[in-house]
Order: structure tokens, then sequence, then C-alpha cells
């Protein structure tokens, strides 16, 4: 903080909007973007916002000119992100590996839409997990945020930023549709933080500190401290890659994020990310047989008038059934360790996404000694929490009654 | 405790807007969480469009509508598609000028007719939601007021505000006339 009193306020946003304060309040002060369903909001309110805060927006050709120019940006001096979709996101894949390669920290959110190709505008998917992972070419690491809520959308917007200036790599705030569009009760702060590029402790090279005016060559082939190549000199490259990878992996304790839920006891766990967290944490709640709508004294009043058609809780009451949630936030780098020591005594995961069943895999690959079902759902669609239940049901074997 | 809300209507409607409204009017109240969704076409104008509200006093996981307790359908063809899974009980609330149904428990507004009363056929939306707050619990009504003059310029807010309270008192009327019976069980 950089010393001013912040004041809370309470407002209801949409998770676009979210994103976009908590960009603002993190001290972005350099957009520029092209509009795109299910983003574009991100994009109106900071050429709303920006010239407020004293920055700049601009509104490019396309969305390769919206990655690149957010690199140009940063170097320039100022914290930069950019927002888009699907088709745009594809198009920023050589800007992320020059980011990555020039170790630019900057922010770049996806909210994602149904793909392949321009696919469908308005409804949501998780197609792209694994493309903010490897979509540019060559090795690299990079981190990926994966917001639920839209306060998550503004906490997670804050946060990319601070780790994208602490390992000085660009961040992947991965939304989708449900929550980029979502509007929700949440709350935000005043004034802004300061969030401090960390200068020499992870960074290969250049050594340059952003905005202090130090000459550095900004060089996408491999290079040394001043920005000199050195692709030619296979022992000097070969370390480059290693540390440009090193830095994100080696701290993966300090960037990997999970919550969970009713883990303590559980045999069953939903493992979900991003939007599908929420139908998930609600089929968590059904199998436990938390009721969803206990009455506190002062609904009392629109109980009695909701009488005709608020009276459904579950029919059925499995709080037998051992189950919990493991939410993920951070999807890249994997949140290893935690995914282990989280369902240390679960026997059997399972993992719902909103594509046709992708980080699946790498639940699988570390939750190798469990039993791993994939509940994939493709076509724009949230998964409902009695698919979830469902599922649950049939995996613990047990016959629904009616 | 969970109150589901579903709009239905057509892209151009306003069915966004009455849903974002009515989100506001509970979410800057103290006691509620709400999330509100939609769901349209890539269509600007026409094609079945449905925004859907969750009001609750505790943390809202599930931010879909699951069965629906209040249904407010703007005109037929987002009365057709997405009366589906509104529960036995609910609450339906219906553009009676555009959607023609012969249940007696249903709310009716004439929602489209008033506004071209008004010569505001854009009021449509502004309507219904006068006339469901009219109809739901709790409802911290000034907020809307206060959202309406936000979201539109002065003049504009001006007719917004008074398609708001026209749609009020349509319901209040008909409630006088015995309406009210149905949910007061």
């Amino acid at each position: 903080m950089d010393g001013k009193p912040t004041k809370v306020n309470e407002v209801v946003l949409q998770g676009n909007e979210a994103c976009a304060k908590g960009a603002l309040y993190a001290g972005c002060r350099f957009f520029a973007g092209y509009p795109i369903t299910p983003s574009t909001e991100i994009i109106e309110m900071m050429s709303a916002e920006m010239q407020k805060a004293g920055g700049a927006f601009i509104q490019m050709e396309d969305e390769i000119g919206s990655a690149c120019a957010i690199i140009g940006a940063r170097w320039g001096g100022k914290k930069a992100m950019t927002a888009t979709s699907g088709p745009g996101y594809t198009l920023m894949q050589e800007a992320i590996g020059f980011a990555a390669v020039t170790e630019t920290p900057v922010v770049i959110v996806n909210v994602q839409r149904g793909g392949p190709s321009t696919g469908q505008p308005t409804l949501s998917s998780q197609q792209d997990i694994y493309q903010t992972r490897y979509g540019s070419h060559g090795d690299y690491e990079i981190i990926v945020l994966t917001p639920s809520s839209v306060q998550e959308m503004y906490d997670f917007t804050i946060r990319a930023f601070e780790l994208s200036e602490q390992f000085r790599t660009p961040v992947i705030l991965l939304a989708d549709e449900v929550v980029g569009h979502m509007r929700e009760k949440i709350t935000i702060r005043d004034g802004s933080k300061e969030i401090k590029s960390e200068k020499k402790k992870y960074v290969v090279s250049p050594q340059a500190d952003f905005f202090k005016g130090e000459f550095s060559t900004v060089e996408g082939q491999l290079h040394d401290e001043q920005g000199r190549r050195i692709g030619h000199i296979a022992k000097k490259s070969g370390e480059f890659i290693n540390n440009i990878n090193k830095k994100i992996r080696d701290n993966v304790d300090s960037i990997a994020s999970i919550d969970t839920y009713c883990m303590e006891d559980a045999d069953v766990a939903i493992v979900a990310y991003g939007s599908v967290a929420r139908p998930a944490m609600n089929a968590v709640k059904k199998a436990r047989g938390i009721k969803d709508d206990r009455i506190l004294p002062k609904f009392r009043i629109v109980r009695d008038l909701f009488t005709r058609g608020v009276s459904k809780t579950i029919k059925t009451d499995y709080s037998h059934l051992k189950v919990g949630l493991v939410k993920i936030n951070t999807v890249w780098p994997m949140p290893e360790e935690l995914l282990r020591q989280a369902t240390e005594h679960v026997d059997m995961v399972i993992v719902p996404e909103m594509n046709v069943g992708k980080y699946v895999r790498e639940i699988e690959r570390v939750l190798w000694d469990k039993t791993v079902i994939s509940l994939p759902k493709c076509g724009g669609d949230i998964h409902t929490p009695t698919e979830i239940l469902d599922e649950i049901l049939e995996a613990a074997g047990v016959e629904e009654e009616e | 405790m969970r109150i589901n809300v579903r709009f239905a209507g057509s892209g151009g409607q306003g069915v966004i807007l009455a849903s974002v409204l009515l989100a506001k009017g509970y979410g800057l109240g103290e006691d509620y969480n709400i999330a509100q969704t939609q769901s349209y076409g890539p269509e600007a104008r026409g094609g079945a469009c449905k925004a859907e509200v969750v009001i609750s006093d505790e943390e809202i996981d599930y931010m879909k509508v699951d069965g629906v307790d209040v249904f407010v359908a703007l005109n037929q063809v987002g009365f057709d598609k997405y009366i589906g899974d509104v529960k036995e009980n609910a609450i339906v609330l219906i553009n009676s000028t555009l959607v023609e149904s012969d249940n007696p428990d249903y709310f009716r507004v004439q929602a489209t007719k008033r506004a071209e009363e008004m010569g505001k056929p854009f009021c449509v939306n502004i309507i219904a939601l006068g006339a469901l707050t009219k109809l739901m619990p709790k409802i911290h009504s000034p907020a809307i007021e206060e959202e309406i003059k936000k979201n539109f310029n002065a003049s504009i807010a001006a007719v917004n505000l008074d398609a708001y309270r026209i749609g009020y008192e349509l319901m209040e009327e008909d409630l006088e006339k015995g309406k009210q019976i149905h949910f007061h069980v």
C-alpha cells in the first residue's frame, strides 16, 4: 500500500467491470485492446476510466497490435493490460512469447467463449486452458489465474499485476463468459496499490529497471543482461531457457493457490477451476445434506410471501457421502503439491470442466494413484449442480431415491 | 433461502437491463447477495433472450437459476422458450399485450400497450419491472430509482421513472382487486 488510507466500498458490478476496476487499483495506466464479446465491457470501462486515472487507453487495429502495445508501454514505464476472448487471444500468441522472453510484466485477460475459431461469441467455455499454457512456441513457463466470481475477477486481476511484476513475466487472467458477464455484490477499494517491480531476484536479463532510463536492447532472441544476442552460444542459451522457466517453477509455492471446502473427511473430491467451481460447490452442499435454503429469521417475511414458490429443499439426504471441493485458483503453474496434500485421503476425484476434458489430464498425471473421472461439458452452458451431483452419486454407487 | 428470478423476452426489449436493475434493488440493500447472469444470441435485436437473478441471504454458489420462483415474460417467444423449468407455484408475470395465456394465476401487466400510450415504446421493460417490484418482497426500490437516474440522461431517466411508477401502480390496482389472495397462502 502507498500509505494513503483506502476506503472499502460495496458495489454491484459485472465481472468484466470488476476486472477493469482491479487493474486500475493495481496501478495499470496503459490499456490497449480491441473489443470482442464477451470481454468488451473491460475495454468499455477502461476507455471511460483510464483517462480519469491519468493513464492512456488506445483502441488498436487488432489484437496483435494490442498485445504488442502493452509490451511497449511496460518498457516505457507504465503497468499495462489488454483483454480479449478466444479468437483475439489466438492472435496474441506471438506477443505473449515475446513478453516471456523479454521478461516483460504484462497482464492479459482472456474471457473465454466457445471455439474453435469465432465459435460461440456469447456463450461460455474453458476450452483455452492448454492454449494459455502452451499457446506460444518455445519453452517458457507462464502464470494463469482462474477467477470464479466477480470478487475474484477484482482480486485476481490485482494479484496478476503483483505476480507479473514479481516474476517479470506475462500473467494471464483466464476468465470465462459466465464470470465475465455475471453481476455480483463485491467490495472494492478506493485509491491505488503500489506494486513494485522486483529487479534482480529471478530475472535473467535484461536487468534494466523499467522507467529508469537505462539503456538496454529489448531482444526477442535469447540474450544476455545487456540484451545482446547469445543464441549462437549453446551453453549460455541453455542457461537462459532454464532460468526463465526456473524462476516460475522453483517458486510454485509462492504462486500456487487453491481453496478447499469440506475436504477434511472427504472420500470423493471434486476438482474444479473458474466458474464451474460454483455449481460444484452447490453439488457438494447437496451431497452433504447442507440445505441451500436454511431459513434465517430475517427472511421469515419473504418466505411467507413466497410460500407457494420456495419450498424446495433436497429430497434425499446423501449426508453419508463424504464429498469435498478443491477449487484451483492458479491453473498454471499447476499447484501439484497443494493438490496432492488436499486430496491425500481421497480415493476418487471428479473433474468437471466446460470443454472436452482437458485439465483432467493434468490431474491424472498428478493424482496418478487415484481414480480420476472426467466430467466434460461442451455447448456453452455451465454444468448444473445436478449434473455434478449425479456423477458423485454414480461414482459412489448410490441409487437415487424418488 | 434463495429466490430464483428469470426475465425472458427478445433482444432489444431491455430484458437484461430489467434484471440488472432488479439485482441492484436487492444487492444495494444490506441483506442480500445477488448473482445476475444472462443468455443471449449474437444478434443485436431479436432472438430469444433471458436474464436471471439469484437473490439470497447466503453466499451464492451456483449462479444460474435452477428452478424458477419468479418468471417475467416480455413476449411470447421468450415465454414459450423459457417457461419450461418454472416451478409449479412460481409467481409468473406476463406482458399481457404480447403474451397470451389463460392461466388465471398469472399476474398481468399491459406493458407494451401502456408504453405505446406513453409514446415511449422502449419503456416496456421498466413498466414490467415496476409491476414486479410490487410483487417482490423486501426490494430496495430507491436503489432501482437511483440506478435509473444514473443510467440515463435526465430526460430519459424521467420517462423511465414515470414508467416504473406506472407499472407499480398498475399492479397495485390489480392487487386491490383481490389478486394477492393467491400468494398469501
